[in-house]
C-alpha cells in the first residue's frame, strides 16, 4: 500500500516543507490579526492600508535592506543560540553594548577613513561578545538559567550604556539628549542608493550569515553544537565538552548581536555632516526582540533568517507607509508579536505533521520502543 | 465455587508492536497473599496497572465478588476498594507524610484542610497495623522503608481491602523486608487480600499462599506455595523457549583488559548504594556477561565503567592504565567502545543522518576532520562502507535521518560504529533488546567474532537465553553486588535463575538468603 | 530618622507590585507552568485599570473607590490575558518560554498602538489623586504610624491583605495542596484522581489575577496613575520572577525579597536625600542597576541549591 509514494525522500522534503508552511501559517495569522485591527481603527481605509503593508516595501527596496540588517544580525544571534538549545533573550543588551563600543571607537579614536569604520565595527562585535559571555559563563559553570540572567544583563547594559554616554562630553549633546554626530570616517560607506541609507553593512551581514551557515553545517564545531541541541545525552555519551561549547556559542551570539548594534549606529546619513544618533532614555532595544521573531520565522537556520529579516523589514516599511492612510506603524509591532505567539504552536503543528507521516510509514514494523521523542527543532531547557 | 474476591479473566493488553498481556487469567481469594511472578517484560506491572485502572485492556473482564466491574481510572479502582503501592513511589517529596496520605481525599470544611482530624485517623491506623510513621516528616527526609509505609497508609486511609504491591522489596534493606512481610501477614489475618508482584523467590516462599507465574506476556500457571519449591518456580519463570544457540568455539582468554577494584556507585533514588564494592576482570578473547534482574545495579555499573557517571569508590583500569577519573572521550580513545542501554537516548542523535551518527565517536580524527571542517566525502564513503559491511538498511542510504530507521537497523548502526573503531574492550548493554530474531542472531555473531579476534567483551543482558548462549563467563548481580561467578557450560538455566533472584551465591559473603 | 521613614514610605508602594506579581508567579510555577509573560500581564492589567480610572476620574467618586474598581478591572483583564498562555502551554504543549516572550512583546506594542490612535500619546495619563497623606487615627501611632499610615497608598494595604489571603489558600486549603502536588509530582496527583490540567489552568489564572492587580498597583504607586507603552513596567515582571526564585517559591520569603529589591530601587532614586550616600558621589545609574545586579547574584547563589518545583515547565502527559 505505502510503497514508492511514501518514500523517505518525500518525508524529508515534507519536513522542510512543513517548517516553511508552519512559518507561513503563523505569518498569515499575524497579518489577519493586523488587518482586523486596521478595520477596527479605520474601516474605510483598511483595504488600502493592508495592501500597503503587503506591497509597500517594494517601493522602498533600499530601505527594506537597510532596516533588515540589524535584525538580521540579532536574528542570527538568537537563531545560532537556539541551535544549541539556548535562548538568547539578551540580544538587546548585546546589541546596545555593541552599539556603545562602536560609538566609543568612533568618537574617541582618531583613525584614517579607510579603517576607522572597520575598527568601529570590530569594537561593536567585541562589546556584544563580552555581553554574551556573561550569561553563557553563568549557565555553563553555575547552571543559572540563561533567560533570567540575559534579561538582567539587558537592563544592566542599558543603564551602563546610557550612563557612559551621558557622562562623555564628546559623545553626548545634552541639549538634544542625543549622541553627537559621528565623524564621517566612522560611518559605514553608503551604497549610494537614492533615498536610502543602505550601506556596505548589508553585504557584511549577509556574508556573516553565510559564514554561520557554514560553521553550523560544515565544521566539527557546528556538528557538536547541533548534536547538543538535538540530544544532550548523546552528546555527553560522545564525550563532547558542553561547558566550552555553551560559552563559545554565547560569544558568537553576543558578537552577532553586537554587530547589529554597530551596524545600526554607524550607518551613514543622507544628510551630509550628520549621522545616526542614539537617545539614551532607558529603553531596551526593540531590535533585540525583533531578532527573536526573525529567528523563529527563519527556523533558526542562517539562510532562513536572511529571508525572515527581509520579510519583517518589508512589512515594517509597509506599516510606516500605511501611515499615509492614517494607521499607526505600531500595528506592525503587534503583528510581529502575534506571529511569534503562533509560531510557538506552529512548531508543534510541524511535529504533529511529521509524526503523522511517520506513523503511516512505520505501521507494519514491530517496534517495542514505543515512546519516541517528538521532533522539535527548538530545544528548550526549562 | 471458591470465594474469589477479584478475578481477572482472559485479559489482553497491547501496546504498539508488543502484546504485554496475552489472555491472562488471575484469581485472588479473599484474605490470601497471592504472588505474581515473572522476569522483566513478563507483563506483571501491566496486568496490575489494568487492575488499578491505569490502563484499559483490549480484551477480558474483571470481576469483584463474582460480579463484572468496570475500572476506567484509579478512582474507580479506589471505589472498589483496590489500592496500589507502586514500584516507583508516587509521593510528593516536599510534602509531609500526612499531606501525601490525604491528597485527593482531604477532610475539609469549606475547602479548609482539617489537619487535626486527618492526623488522628492516620495515627490510629498506624497503631492498628504497626506501621510506624511520623505524620509531620517531609518525604524527602525519611527512609525508603518509611516512604513505603506512607504508600501503604495511603491505601488504608482510603479503606482499601485489596492491596497491590509492585516489587515492594526492591528498595528495602533485609530488616525492612522482614517488617514488611509481617505487615502483609497482619493484613491477611484481618481479611484484606494482597497481590504482590515480585521476581524474588525467597520472599514468595516465605509469605505467599499462592502464586501466578507469567512469562513473556503469557499465563504459565497458578500454584499453591505449600505444594511447590523454588526450583519449580524458577523453572516456570524462565522456561525453555526456542533458544538461539550460537556457534561458538572454545576460547583461551589472554591478558586482562578491564579491571575493576572495589567499585561503589551511589544511587540517585535511594540511600543504598546502587553498586557495592564490585571487583572483577575481563580478559582478551573473553565474553563476560553481567546477568541479573533489571534494577540490581547493572546500569550504574556500566555508567561508572564508561564514564557517564562517577563512582564514589574504587578503581577502574583499562589495559593497565588507570581510567578511574578519565573523561568519556579519553576512555573512548584508550580503546573502550560502548553500545549503550538506551539507543535513542545515548546511542544516537536521532535527528542526525546515519552517516553523522556513524562518526559520532570519531568526527574529530584526522580521517574525518580537516582544519575544523568535516570531510563530508570521507564521512559519506565511510558510512557506505559500514552499511555494506554490517548490513544496515536505511531508506536513503547514509543520508537517512536516524529517526526514520527501524530499531534493528539503528542498533546495527551503533554496533558498526563501536566495533569498527579501534578498540580493546566492548561494553554492550542489552544489545538485542526489542529486536527481531534475525537482528538478534546477527548481533550475537558479531559479538562472538569480536571476541575471537582477541578483544574483550563485557555484555550486560536481561535475556537468559542470551546470557547462557553467548557468554564465556557469567557474573550475576543482585542488589548491587556480584553474587555469582559462573561457567555457562556447567550450570543450568534454573540454577542461574536462583542466583538472579538472590536465593544463592558463590561469591563473597556466606549464603544468607537460602 | 525622617529619612528612614521617607525611605520606607517610598519602598512599600514599590514592593507591593513586586510582591503580588511574584506571588502570582509562585502559584503558576508551583502548579508546573513557567510564566514568563508576567511582564506583559502586568502591563495589560495596568492599561485597563488606568483606562477605567480615566473613565471615572471626572465623576465625583472617592479616589479610593475608583482605585478598587480599577483594581477589579485590572484583575479580570489579567486573568483573560493569562488564558492565552494557559492555552498554549497546557493544551498545545507549546514552548513556554517562547509563548511568554511573545505575550510580553504583544502588550507594549498594543498599548502604544492604542494610545497613539486614541490619545496621540505613548500611554494613558490620569488625573486621579490616589495619594493618601494621612490615614485618620492610625497615622498618630508613634513609629508605626509614620511608617505605614502616612504618605502612602491604598495599594499597600490591599497588597498585604492579598498576601495573607494567598498564603492561607496556598497552605491551608485543599485547593492549595492539590495545586502544589501538580507542580512537584503530577503523576502522583493524577494517580489519586486530581485533574492536573484543571489545576494548572487555575494556577495560571491566579497569576493573571495577581499580575493584573500588580501591574495596576505599579502604575498607581510608582507611575502616579499613568501607563506608558515605551517604558512599560520597567522589567518589574522579570524582577518579580527573580523575587520568586530568590524567595524559593514561598510566600513569606517572597515578601522579604520584594521588600529588599524595592528598597534598593528606592535608594537609587533617593540618593540626594541621604547625605552619606550623596557624598560618595556615585553615579545614579549604578543605583538603578542595583536590583538587577542583586538579582543575578541571588540567582548565582540559589541556582546551586535551588529547589524549583520539580515538574515545572514539563507539559503533563498521562501516558508517562
Amino acid at each position: 500500500m505505502h510503497k514508492s509514494k511514501f518514500s523517505p525522500q518525500k518525508l524529508l522534503k515534507s519536513k522542510a516543507l512543513s517548517a516553511f508552511t508552519a512559518a507561513l501559517l503563523a505569518i498569515i495569522l499575524g497579518l489577519i490579526f493586523g488587518y482586523i485591527i486596521m478595520v477596527i481603527a479605520s474601516p474605510e481605509n483598511s483595504l488600502d492600508g493592508f495592501n500597503m503593508v503587503l506591497v509597500g516595501g517594494f517601493s522602498r527596496l533600499g530601505d527594506v535592506f537597510y532596516f533588515a540588517t540589524p535584525i538580521l544580525m540579532t536574528g542570527l544571534a538568537v537563531g545560532f543560540a537556539f541551535k544549541m538549545g539556548l535562548f538568547d533573550i539578551g540580544a538587546s543588551g548585546q546589541y546596545t553594548m555593541g552599539m556603545f563600543f562602536a560609538l566609543y571607537v568612533g568618537f574617541m579614536w582618531k583613525l584614517p577613513g579607510s579603517i576607522h569604520w572597520i575598527v568601529c565595527i570590530i569594537a561593536g562585535m567585541i562589546g556584544g561578545m563580552i555581553w554574551g559571555f556573561i550569561p553563557g559563563f553563568l549557565k555553563a559553570y553555575m547552571n543559572v538559567h540563561e533567560v533570567i540572567t540575559s534579561i538582567m544583563t539587558n537592563y544592566i547594559g542599558m543603564y551602563l550604556v546610557d550612563m557612559w554616554i551621558q557622562g562623555n562630553s564628546v559623545m553626548y549633546v545634552p541639549s538634544k539628549t542625543r549622541t553627537a554626530y559621528l565623524p564621517a570616517t566612522a560611518q559605514i560607506p553608503s551604497l549610494g542608493v537614492a533615498n536610502s541609507n543602505v550601506n556596505v553593512s548589508v553585504y557584511i551581514a549577509i556574508a556573516i550569515a553565510i559564514c554561520l551557515y557554514v560553521v553550523l553545517n560544515k565544521t566539527t564545531f557546528g556538528y557538536e553544537l547541533r548534536a547538543t541541541g538535538f540530544n544532550k545525552h548523546a552528546s555527553h555519551y560522545a564525550g563532547m565538552n558542553s561547558k566550552r561549547n555553551i560559552i563559545i556559542t554565547m560569544l558568537i551570539a553576543g558578537g552577532a548581536a553586537g554587530l547589529g548594534g554597530a551596524f545600526a549606529i554607524l550607518a551613514p546619513s543622507m544628510i551630509t555632516g550628520s549621522s545616526m544618533t542614539y537617545e539614551p532614555v532607558s529603553v531596551i532595544a526593540a531590535n533585540g526582540f525583533n531578532g527573536i521573531a526573525v529567528a523563529l520565522l527563519g527556523n533558526s537556520s542562517p539562510i532562513g533568517i536572511i529571508f525572515a529579516s527581509l520579510f519583517i523589514s518589508h512589512i515594517q516599511r509597509g506599516g510606516t507607509l500605511a501611515a499615509l492612510f492614517g494607521y499607526k506603524p505600531e500595528i506592525i509591532d503587534v503583528v510581529i508579536a502575534v506571529i511569534i505567539y503562533f509560531s510557538a504552536f506552529a512548531m508543534l503543528m510541524q511535529t504533529t505533521v511529521a509524526k503523522y507521516f511517520k506513523k503511516h510509514r512505520k505501521n507494519k514494523k514491530p517496534e517495542s520502543n514505543a515512546n519516541e521523542e517528538p521532533v522539535v527543532t527548538l530545544n528548550k531547557e526549562a | 465455587m471458591e470465594n474469589y474476591i477479584i478475578e481477572m479473566l482472559h485479559i489482553t493488553k497491547e501496546f504498539p508492536g508488543i502484546i504485554a498481556n496475552n489472555d491472562i487469567t488471575l484469581r485472588l481469594k479473599k484474605g490470601e497473599i497471592h504472588a505474581l511472578l515473572g522476569e522483566n517484560g513478563a507483563g506483571k506491572s501491566t496486568l496490575m496497572s489494568v487492575l488499578f485502572g491505569l490502563y484499559k485492556p483490549e480484551k477480558g473482564e474483571i470481576r469483584k465478588d463474582g460480579k463484572p466491574v468496570k475500572i476506567d481510572d484509579p478512582k474507580d479502582a479506589n471505589d472498589l476498594g483496590i489500592g496500589m503501592v507502586h514500584q516507583h513511589f508516587k509521593l510528593v517529596e516536599n510534602f509531609t507524610v500526612l499531606e501525601n496520605i490525604i491528597l485527593g481525599v482531604e477532610p475539609n470544611k469549606m475547602g479548609f484542610l482539617e489537619r487535626k482530624k486527618a492526623k488522628a485517623k492516620v495515627l490510629a491506623l498506624s497503631k492498628q497495623y504497626g506501621l510506624q510513621v511520623d505524620p509531620d516528616a517531609l518525604i524527602e527526609k525519611i527512609s525508603v522503608g518509611m516512604q513505603q509505609r506512607v504508600e501503604i497508609l495511603k491505601m488504608l486511609y482510603r479503606d482499601n481491602d485489596i492491596l497491590i504491591f509492585d516489587e515492594p522489596t526492591a528498595v528495602l534493606t533485609p530488616q525492612e523486608i522482614d517488617e514488611l512481610m509481617e505487615i502483609m501477614r497482619g493484613f491477611a489475618k484481618e481479611g484484606k487480600s494482597i497481590l504482590f508482584i515480585t521476581h524474588k523467590l525467597n520472599e514468595i516462599m516465605a509469605v505467599a499462599d499462592r502464586c501466578t507465574v507469567l512469562r513473556k506476556g503469557k499465563f504459565i500457571g497458578e500454584v499453591e506455595i505449600k505444594d511447590t519449591n523454588k526450583e519449580e518456580l524458577s523453572k516456570m519463570m524462565v522456561g525453555r523457549d526456542v533458544s538461539l544457540t550460537v556457534d561458538k568455539k572454545d576460547n583461551t582468554p589472554g591478558d586482562v583488559v578491564l579491571s575493576l577494584k572495589g567499585v561503589t556507585v551511589s544511587s540517585k533514588t535511594s540511600k543504598k548504594d546502587a553498586v557495592k564494592d564490585v571487583s572483577f576482570d575481563v580478559r582478551e578473547g573473553e565474553i563476560v556477561c553481567v546477568a541479573g534482574i533489571d534494577g540490581n545495579g547493572q546500569t550504574e555499573l556500566v555508567f561508572a565503567i564508561t564514564g557517564l557517571e562517577k563512582q564514589s569508590k574504587g578503581e577502574i583500569a583499562l589495559c593497565g592504565k588507570d581510567i578511574s577519573k578519565a573523561s568519556i572521550r579519553t576512555r573512548s580513545k584508550s580503546g573502550m567502545s560502548h553500545i549503550p542501554e538506551d539507543r535513542q537516548k545515548h546511542g544516537l542523535v536521532l535527528d542526525y543522518s546515519l552517516e553523522d551518527n556513524l562518526v559520532l565517536q570519531r568526527y574529530w580524527e584526522p580521517k574525518f576532520e580537516n582544519k575544523g571542517f568535516i570531510k563530508r566525502n570521507e564521512v559519506h564513503s565511510y558510512a557506505e562502507k559500514l552499511s555494506k559491511q554490517y548490513d544496515i538498511r536505511s531508506g536513503q542510504g547514509p543520508l537517512t535521518i536516524a529517526r526514520n530507521m527501524s530499531g534493528g537497523n539503528q542498533q546495527k548502526a551503533i554496533l558498526a560504529r563501536e566495533l569498527d573503531k579501534e578498540h580493546k574492550l566492548v561494553v554492550a548493554v542489552q544489545p538485542t533488546r526489542g529486536l527481531d530474531v534475525g537482528a538478534i542472531e546477527y548481533i550475537h555473531k558479531q559479538l562472538v567474532a569480536t571476541r575471537d579476534s582477541g578483544k574483550a567483551v563485557l555484555l550486560v543482558s536481561l535475556e537468559l537465553d542470551e546470557v547462557m548462549d553467548v557468554s564465556d563467563r557469567i557474573l550475576v548481580m543482585y542488589e548491587g553486588e556480584i553474587v555469582g561467578d559462573l561457567d555457562p557450560k556447567k550450570i543450568t538455566v534454573q540454577e542461574l535463575g536462583l542466583y538472579m533472584s538472590g536465593a544463592k551465591r558463590n561469591v563473597g559473603k556466606e549464603n544468607e538468603h537460602a | 530618622m525622617d529619612t528612614f521613614y521617607y525611605l520606607i514610605q517610598n519602598t512599600l508602594p514599590v514592593a507591593i507590585p513586586l510582591l503580588l506579581v511574584a506571588l502570582g508567579g509562585m502559584f503558576t510555577e508551583r502548579s508546573g507552568v513557567i510564566n514568563l509573560a508576567l511582564e506583559g500581564v502586568m502591563l495589560f492589567g495596568a492599561f485597563f485599570g488606568c483606562l477605567c480610572v480615566l473613565f471615572l476620574q471626572n465623576s465625583k467618586m472617592n479616589p479610593q473607590t475608583v482605585l478598587i474598581i480599577g483594581m477589579l478591572i485590572a484583575a479580570v483583564s489579567g486573568i483573560l490575558y493569562s488564558m492565552l498562555l494557559a492555552f498554549a502551554a497546557i493544551n498545545m504543549k507549546a514552548d513556554q518560554t517562547i509563548t511568554g516572550t511573545a505575550l510580553n512583546m504583544l502588550i507594549p506594542a498594543a498599548v502604544l498602538l492604542f494610545s497613539k490612535m486614541k490619545f496621540n500619546s505613548d500611554g494613558v495619563t490620569t488625573d486621579m489623586k490616589f495619594y493618601i497623606k494621612e490615614v485618620p487615627v492610625l497615622s498618630k501611632i508613634p513609629v508605626l504610624g509614620q511608617l505605614f499610615f502616612q504618605n502612602t497608598y491604598l495599594t499597600v494595604f490591599i497588597g498585604f491583605l492579598l498576601l495573607i489571603i494567598a498564603t492561607i489558600i496556598f497552605y491551608k486549603t485543599k485547593f492549595g495542596l492539590r495545586l502544589r502536588a501538580c507542580g512537584e509530582h503530577p503523576q502522583a496527583a493524577d494517580s489519586v484522581g486530581i485533574s492536573v490540567y484543571l489545576m494548572r489552568y487555575f494556577g495560571v489564572g491566579i497569576s493573571g489575577f495577581l499580575g493584573g492587580i500588580g501591574g495596576f498597583f505599579y502604575s498607581v504607586g510608582v507611575m502616579n496613575g499613568n501607563v506608558n507603552g515605551h517604558t512599560g513596567v520597567a522589567g518589574f515582571g522579570f524582577l518579580a520572577l527573580a523575587v520568586m526564585i530568590f524567595g524559593q517559591w514561598k510566600p513569606l520569603n517572597i515578601l522579604f525579597a520584594s521588600l529588599f529589591f524595592a528598597f534598593l530601587r528606592t535608594l537609587a532614586y533617593s540618593v540626594s536625600l541621604i547625605p552619606f550616600l550623596n557624598s560618595l558621589n556615585v553615579n545614579q545609574a549604578y543605583y538603578k542597576m542595583l536590583p538587577y545586579v542583586a538579582t543575578m547574584i541571588a540567582l548565582i547563589f540559589t541556582s546551586k541549591k535551588s529547589r524549583a518545583p520539580k515538574a515545572e515547565g514539563i507539559p503533563f502527559d498521562k501516558t508517562k
